[in-house]
């Protein structure tokens, strides 16, 4: 161990910020081909690299807290700061998109029809699958709670229901979006309707499907033991990244899906 | 939820009163199945609760102590060497610092304010 007087982690040398950086390079520039000259190679290898990144940094972090105790405790509220830093920064990101929404809609142009919805759309009912993903994803925010309070109170098998039962919460809402995708009477080319409504919700849905990929990693992490009932920060960050999903949903299903229609 | 480990705990009070004296598993892992710090913690992490359960604070994770700064109660300063920085805010919210070289032996005086400081020889803890 090196020698230091103080309880911070000196991260060792490591390639992966390099690799991501690169990564990011790549799928920009690959994308502006790909939209330009109809090849996909460079943007195919940024994303490549990206998972490799993704994996290979995280999976770093995991070693150096779980299995070498680098996390002490001023380390890990630098990483609680971290990850509210995060999720404050992601919530501004969709406030963006509820801006360009209540911008089109509070005042409708004359070529909407000067009404919203938009004349000749036909919205979808917020009262059938949008309510069942409102209580699909307040459920899940039940479960991970109790999958929370499972690992504090060292309850192992508990533990893993709670936290299984959550991601398939998240599946299955993610299903039955992918099936309101397919079934929708508009597309995203539908006027600034379609643009508002399949950007916002198309954005959160890729949130969800990142938030229970997150979730996955700590079901398998405390399957293998890495969690104790005191600290299990990873898990922590998990379960608030998937609350700020459920709270974005819910500011979705009210201005878009009710107030919307 | 609540009531589900309400109903538990009633059952486990109620078998210890009426079963013999069974030692209750301490550790974590032979009770839930989730191990605890106590049994897991590794590393630095490890060290640094076994040293705030003894109420030492190796690695200066807690505010330090406060000192008058007059020549009977001069402020302690631990250094690993014999010389360590100093830089005295003489008053509170002051912006500009005064930095001073701190020898061991007899206690320095800031040049601005003139508080006390003294040389302590402090280990490196690892």
């Amino acid at each position: 161990m090196a020698h230091q007087a103080h309880a911070y982690h000196m991260v060792d040398p490591s390639p992966w910020p390099l690799t991501g950086a690169v990564a990011a390079l790549l799928l920009t520039s690959g994308t502006a081909i790909w939209m330009h000259f109809n090849s996909l190679v460079l943007m195919t290898l940024g994303l490549v690299l990206l998972l490799l990144t993704m994996y290979q940094w995280w999976r770093d972090i995991i070693r150096e807290g779980t299995f070498q105790g680098h996390h002490t405790p001023p380390v890990q509220k630098g990483l609680r700061y971290g990850m509210i830093l995060f999720i404050t920064s992601e919530v501004f990101f969709f406030l963006g998109f509820f801006w360009a929404f209540y911008h089109s809609s509070l005042a409708p142009t004359p070529e909407l029809g000067g009404c919203w919805p938009p004349t000749g759309i036909t919205t979808l009912d917020p009262f059938e699958v949008p309510l069942l993903n409102t209580a699909v994803l307040l459920a899940s925010g039940v479960t991970v709670t109790w999958a929370h309070h499972s690992i504090m109170e060292g309850q192992r098998k508990q533990a893993i229901q709670s936290l299984t039962l959550t991601i398939l919460l998240g599946f299955y809402f993610t299903f039955l979006q992918a099936m309101e995708y397919f079934e929708a009477p508009f597309t995203i080319a539908d006027g600034v309707y379609g643009s508002t409504f399949f950007v916002a919700t198309g954005f959160h849905g890729l949130h969800v499907i990142i938030g229970s990929t997150f979730l996955a990693v700590c079901l398998l992490r405390q399957v293998q033991f890495h969690f104790t009932s005191e600290h299990h920060f990873g898990f922590e960050a998990a379960a608030w990244y998937w609350h700020f999903v459920d709270v974005v949903w819910l500011f979705l299903y009210i201005s878009i899906y009710w107030w919307g229609s | 939820m609540a009531a589900r480990l309400l109903l538990r705990s009633g059952f486990r009070a109620a078998a210890a009163c009426r079963a013999a004296r069974v030692p209750v598993p301490t550790r974590s892992m032979a009770a839930g199945g989730i191990p605890t710090d106590e049994e897991q913690a590794t590393g630095l992490e490890k060290i640094i609760m076994k040293a705030m359960k003894d109420g030492t604070d190796p690695y200066n994770m807690l505010k330090p102590k406060s000192f008058a700064g007059s020549k009977a109660d001069p402020h302690l300063v631990p250094s690993i060497t014999n010389k360590r920085i100093v830089g005295c805010v003489c008053e509170e919210d002051n912006t500009a610092v005064v930095w001073f070289w701190l020898h061991e032996g007899e206690a320095q005086r800031c040049p601005s304010c003139g508080s006390h400081y003294k040389l302590v020889a402090h280990e490196l803890p690892h």
